[in-house]
């Protein structure tokens, strides 16, 4: 009973952090931030935090920082549904299957209730995700201190084969990514013995490849040069949006799919390498598989919209379980809030909670009041936001293009991380093109360094027998998981091909 | 590299080209097995923009040093509204030096940072 009074208490001071006057600001810029690059397509939560990776000094202390990129990434998963429902474009990656029946309701004029669902499934499974973060997060945290490297190993391994394997396109191209992001992250100083690695004698390289100019070159300015290919056109079904609030018969439909999407997203979030953009796809598929009218699906069946914008957002506050638990981040935008953490000084991991308990607390008590500040921002205020979508691609291009520059900039006041910053745009332009996902390279930039020392310190206690990763139970039983789910992809892949006769 | 025992700086990089070397050969095995027409890199010369956009970004970054922030950053966007995505041109000339009065007040002000001046400061 005393763990869980902790529990409160801690949430109590949380909120005591949360609700003062500067980190209620943020906070909110935050909210407004996300719901905006939510809404914009060609602008994803995880380039907006890297743009803020060099300001969140100026912005104040570590708290005050992750509050609002917290608030981008979660805010960005509200936002997301907007362009899906209106443009048939998703404005983020894990509102596309919102695209299916959304833009369908919106065709039969019922835009209004699409909009108004997704917002209330976000805010009910935004919050249930929350929960489940307040009461797992401690008692994980804790169990967490009995891993060792080889434990620290496997879960970064799992991670990163997750991560691939569950997201779309081929499963070599994304294990390639994994394996090249290991290998630019372990470019400059050998974490154990100091020795100096891939530098080709360039100083500058000493100290690694800087996460931040790889990030926005991959994902800023390798996005943008990829969509001035394309000349993205938003063009929204109807102009004036009424009815938002659902009806009685909306609600009866898609109050389970919302309770479902919060579980499922909760438990996906949760999972190393899981995320929002799987958990949608997994509800979507759930939704018509339990549907007594399946047949309606991907004509504007309101199921389809609820389930998987629910999902999403529960799995965004989960995924901040192992990060702030473990120190492990699952995917790549909340690999950019593991660096921001790591910008002003603070290891996440499982003492983060009993040190830092005014970060945890204080930003898991913001996340319920972003959520109530979404729930706000999208519902009654959406038509405002829907303004955005007139914006020309052809004018915001230039301006995030611009947003990069300065940003890398201003890190170091050198005009030579700008140029570093446009080849990383143009190496992320071409990956692109050869549909080779930097998501995944990202990730593993930033677990590779854990991933190292993990293996070697591993190796170390052991005395060179790579038993230790089976032998441990806990990390015996997460390398069994592995080799479980290399299986079952397998099986799945055969069997599928048996199906589809002549590929 | 060491040994398993003791593994040194280059055993992980190692053991990731090793790795990395097989995961090559799977994606020509695939690649060889399928047997579709590969569609061209660039079709109908969509590399144009892209390709303008990459020029516009070096000229931003070469001239930065010498003209300064403002002068540099109303030119880029002057440059790239006009040159790769053609808008009117009363547009062109209001969110040029809106943004940049705006990104100059954020980031000189507010943030503190000392953007580039150029040669006649």
């Amino acid at each position: 009973m005393s763990e869980i009074w902790a529990m409160f208490q801690g949430l109590g001071s949380g909120f005591g952090i949360a609700f003062s006057l500067n980190n209620l600001t943020f906070a909110f810029i935050g909210a407004v931030l996300g719901t905006v690059v939510g809404i914009l397509p060609g602008l994803g939560p995880a380039a907006t935090i890297s743009l803020l990776l060099p300001l969140s000094f100026k912005i104040g202390s570590p708290v005050t920082s992750i509050i609002m990129m917290a608030g981008i990434f979660y805010g960005a998963m509200y936002g997301g549904s907007t362009t899906s429902i209106l443009v048939n474009i998703p404005g983020e990656a894990a509102s596309v299957v919102t695209c299916i029946d959304g833009y369908q309701m919106a065709l039969k004029g019922r835009a209004g209730p699409a909009l108004g669902m997704s917002a209330i499934g976000s805010f009910i499974a935004g919050t249930i995700g929350v929960i489940g973060l307040t009461f797992v997060a401690p008692p994980l945290a804790e169990f967490a201190l009995q891993f060792g490297p080889p434990e620290y190993f496997a879960l970064t391994l799992l991670g990163l084969v997750m991560a691939t394997l569950l997201g779309e396109g081929s499963a070599v191209k994304g294990l390639i990514m994994v394996v090249l992001g290991l290998l630019l992250g372990s470019v400059g100083l050998d974490p154990i013995s100091g020795a100096i690695r891939f530098t080709w004698g360039l100083h500058m390289l000493q100290e690694g490849i800087d996460f931040v100019t790889l990030a926005m070159g991959m994902f800023g300015v390798g996005e943008i040069f990829y969509n001035l290919e394309k000349a993205l056109k938003t063009e929204l079904v109807t102009r004036k949006i009424t009815h938002l609030w659902p009806t009685l018969k909306d609600w009866a439909d898609s109050k389970w799919a919302v309770i479902r999407g919060s579980f499922i997203g909760f438990f996906i979030g949760i999972l190393p390498g899981g995320g929002a953009v799987i958990s949608s796809l997994v509800s979507y598929a759930v939704e018509k598989k339990v549907s007594k009218h399946p047949e309606e699906f991907g004509k504007g069946a309101i199921q389809g919209v609820a389930g998987p914008e629910s999902a999403n957002n529960s799995a965004a506050s989960a995924s901040f379980i192992p990060l702030l638990t473990l120190g492990i981040p699952g995917n790549a935008a909340i690999a950019m809030i593991f660096a921001a953490l790591l910008i002003q000084g603070v290891q996440p991991g499982p003492f983060l909670i009993t040190e830092k308990p005014d970060i945890f607390w204080g930003v898991v008590a913001s996340m319920y009041i972003g959520n109530v500040m979404l729930l706000i921002l999208n519902l009654p205020m959406v038509g405002l936001w829907v303004q955005l979508l007139r914006v020309p691609y052809a004018i915001l291009a230039p301006i995030i293009v611009l947003f990069c520059c300065v940003g890398v900039y201003s890190i170091r006041n050198t005009v030579f991380d700008i140029y570093v910053m446009g080849i990383f745009g143009v190496i992320g332009y071409i990956l692109r093109k050869v549909k080779l996902e930097p998501g995944p390279m990202i990730l593993a930039f930033v677990l590779g360094p854990i991933m190292e020392r993990a293996i070697r310190q591993a190796l170390l206690i052991s005395a060179g027998s790579p038993l230790i990763f089976f032998t441990r139970p806990i990390s015996g039983t997460l390398m069994g998981g592995l080799i479980l789910f290399f299986v079952l992809q397998a099986f799945f892949t055969l069997r599928n091909r048996k199906k589809v006769p002549g590929q | 590299m060491g040994k398993f025992k003791h593994p040194g700086p280059g055993f992980f990089p190692f053991g990731l080209a090793v790795i990395l070397a097989f995961l090559a050969l799977a994606l020509i095995l695939q690649s060889r097995r399928k047997e579709e027409v590969p569609a061209p890199f660039w079709p109908e010369r969509t590399w144009r923009r892209p390709l303008l956009g990459a020029a516009v970004f070096l000229l931003y970054a070469f001239s930065l040093g010498y003209l300064g922030f403002i002068l540099t950053t109303c030119l880029f966007l002057v440059v790239w509204m006009w040159g790769v995505e053609r808008i009117r041109w009363l547009t062109i000339i209001t969110i040029s030096i809106g943004v940049t009065a705006v990104l100059y007040f954020i980031f000189e002000y507010f943030l503190e940072v000392p953007l580039p001046t150029g040669f006649w400061s």
